[in-house]
């Protein structure tokens, strides 16, 4: 076998299972994923949820990560946003002609790690091989199903005059990650992304309340814009605390040289979540024991004015308003 | 909150003596100001002006229409800060000259400019330099670098200004400056002090942090109530008397001091920085034997008037209406660092 992906490769024959056996059964192998024409799942009790995403970072590998575990992590934290344990996934590939085997394994093997940490199942898997230049190294889609729990009634639509906002951890090192590793800017920086999956993390902030109103993983556009999109969503102000907010010195620095906001910045490993108050210190003390949640704060509250907008208590004391998101800012973040 | 940022906080709003005019010249302090709310404590009686210090903004429609000119009628690969692209010109700008076929690219760094000529010795490439002595002494290492390679191809769009003369144009139009850090860590203090020993100027260079914000606001009334000119450096921690003495003399190496156009302020003698002689094979305006393009800018916006401290963005007929970030009709509305920008986006 040649060391890189070919376009025989995706040609359905022999090549084809060679690569399927090497790269994904080597890393997929559960007695659902077979050879037939698609998994078959036991019978699941319960309601159920589903999502989807597609992901096409570039660089394809970054410090703290690579496109496999963020394809696992996306839909993992997705499901786990609606309280639904991640159960199964599927996963397509489009590959590059060319792109290296050895790499190929790499992404695989880290889907592998982050899908048995949470213990989702990879159950069916699909790979085309594009042309040389026809797409950009390898993009991957993946599809999960969770069962949602019983005492989780969560949506962004709930969150209320009096609740407090909680991000599990400090706010925008994805974006912050793969803006140093395109080295557009000639700055260096050892910062490392905090792409996780947040299965573990949601389910012990039940173990504390069901009484969690929203909760959501700030992906592209950052903190900031999940927040302008929950005021709006659930009809309600939001007021910041500035000086709560957790921000790694490392982002605020390269924020500072760029000029950029970090509740702007991408996350792929942080949630945002929306809890009467009453049950916010207790939430926020399991959340840090956590593994992926140790910086988890309170950083605001929910008002009944201000509504569909989101309002910062700045350091010295005055309130102004966060600038509306003006979308991403870099193209391929995920 | 710390104990002198709450000092500082209590000497602002507490103040109550006459009316006073305090500009902030830098426009990374304008959109600071904004985004800490420092507005919102001032009193009545302390009208604070935002001055010409964004280099985007005061950049005049002539140099907009000059840079299309060479994206389209010459052919240039015109290289920019990403922030100029939107800026209206007097017809299009330079999106719209992209959209038209010319290539335009934003870069970083004036080096990265060098770099793309490097690599592509087929096309012309042209730098706009914008910027005052903190992004000029980059233009100019970009031209010695050119130089030193024997680069054929690479030219520089010189619109680079100089606050000194800025200043001198601004005396009365406010009771004291805040001047710009990141200016003065360049040029060093001696034209502020000047300006205070000589023309009775007062102002206090200040730093960008919200501490180092509101205690300079502070130290600006203080001073102001006694009544004396005064000169004060409020960011010790970077700025010296003497300045960046290679940074000066690499600008003093390469270019020269030349009149000026300011949008809004219009021409400031010797306010300006373009080539020397010795680089004029990479003065765009010289190689492509550039005719004298004037520039026209909207009538209906009212950039220049906000830029002096005339009126505020918001007495602008088009503010918030026709001309929003998304679609600019005026400089100042564009750059982050814009007044009309941050009145926009802070919804003040």
């Amino acid at each position: 076998m040649k060391d890189t992906v070919t376009l025989a490769h995706g040609a359905g024959g022999k090549q084809t299972s060679e690569l399927i056996e090497r790269v994904f059964k080597a890393h997929f192998d559960s007695p659902e994923f077979t050879a037939d024409d698609a998994a078959v799942l036991p019978e699941i009790g319960g309601k159920l949820a589903m999502t989807t995403d597609g992901f096409i970072v570039s660089p394809w590998k970054f410090n703290g990560g690579n496109i496999g575990k963020l394809s696992i992590c996306g839909t993992v934290n997705d499901l786990s946003c609606m309280g639904a344990k991640p159960l199964y996934m599927t996963c397509g590939f489009v590959i590059e002609e060319g792109f290296p085997l050895d790499d190929l394994e790499q992404i695989a093997a880290a889907m592998e790690k982050t899908a048995a940490e949470v213990g989702v199942k990879i159950v069916a898997g699909d790979t085309k091989v594009t042309g040389k230049g026809q797409c950009d190294g390898v993009f991957i889609n993946t599809t999960g199903v969770g069962r949602i729990m019983e005492n989780a009634h969560t949506s962004g639509s709930l969150a209320k005059p009096g609740d407090a906002v909680i991000v599990t951890g400090d706010v925008g090192r994805h974006g912050c990650t793969i803006l140093i590793a395109r080295d557009d800017y000639g700055i260096e920086s050892d910062v490392d992304s905090d792409c996780a999956p947040l299965w573990h993390t949601v389910e012990s902030m039940f173990e504390v309340t069901n009484d969690i109103h929203v909760i959501r993983d700030a992906t592209r556009g950052g903190v900031g814009t999940v927040l302008y999109e929950i005021a709006s969503q659930s009809n309600v102000g939001i007021t910041l605390d500035r000086e709560a907010i957790p921000v790694d010195e490392r982002v605020k620095g390269v924020c500072g040289m760029l000029g950029l906001e970090p509740l702007y910045l991408a996350c792929e490993g942080r949630l945002v979540i929306f809890a009467p108050a009453e049950q916010a210190d207790a939430l926020v003390a399991k959340l840090r024991e956590g593994k992926y949640s140790a910086n988890a704060a309170v950083i605001g509250h929910v008002t009944a004015e201000n509504i569909g907008k989101v309002v910062m208590e700045t350091e010295i004391g005055t309130q102004t308003m966060l600038p509306q998101p003006k979308g991403e800012l870099l193209p391929r973040i995920c | 909150m710390n104990e002198s940022v709450k000092k500082a906080r209590d000497i602002i709003t507490g103040y109550n003596g006459r009316p006073l005019r305090i500009m902030e010249v830098c426009g990374t302090h304008t959109h600071e100001i904004f985004r800490i709310g420092l507005r919102k404590l001032l009193p009545e009686s302390i009208d604070l002006i935002s001055g010409p210090g964004c280099p985007v903004c005061v950049t005049a429609v002539g140099f907009i229409d000059e840079a299309v000119w060479l994206a389209l009628e010459k052919g240039c690969t015109v290289c920019t800060f990403g922030d100029l692209i939107r800026v209206p010109g007097t017809e299009m700008n330079l999106a719209d000259a992209r959209a038209k076929g010319a290539e335009v690219r934003p870069v970083y760094s004036p080096l990265d400019a060098v770099e793309i000529a490097k690599e592509n010795p087929d096309k012309q490439v042209v730098f706009l330099a914008v910027g005052f002595e903190t992004t000029t002494p980059s233009a100019c290492l970009a031209a010695e670098q050119a130089k030193a390679l024997g680069l054929k191809n690479f030219s520089l769009l010189t619109a680079n200004k100089t606050m000194p003369n800025a200043y001198n144009a601004l005396v009365g139009s406010a009771d004291a400056f805040l001047y710009p850090g990141h200016v003065n860590a360049i040029t060093g203090n001696s034209a502020c002090i000047k300006l205070c020993e000589e023309k009775g100027v007062s102002g206090v260079v200040a730093g960008f942090t919200p501490s180092e914000l509101i205690t300079a606001m502070a130290v600006t009334i203080k001073l102001l109530e006694k009544g004396e000119p005064f000169f004060r450096n409020c960011y010790t921690r970077v700025v010296t008397d003497e300045g960046n003495k290679s940074a000066m003399a690499l600008m003093e190496r390469v270019m020269e001091p030349c009149d000026s156009e300011w949008r809004g302020l219009g021409l400031i003698p010797m306010s300006g920085m373009k080539l020397r002689a010795e680089y004029a094979e990479y003065d765009a305006r010289i190689k492509y034997s550039m005719p004298e393009i004037k520039g026209k800018p909207n009538p209906a916006c009212r950039c220049g008037d906000v830029l002096q401290g005339k009126c505020k963005p918001s007495d602008c007929k088009v503010f918030g209406k026709v001309c929003t970030p998304l679609h600019p009709i005026g400089a100042c509305m564009v750059s982050d660092e814009g007044a009309c920008a941050a009145y926009y986006q802070y919804a003040e």
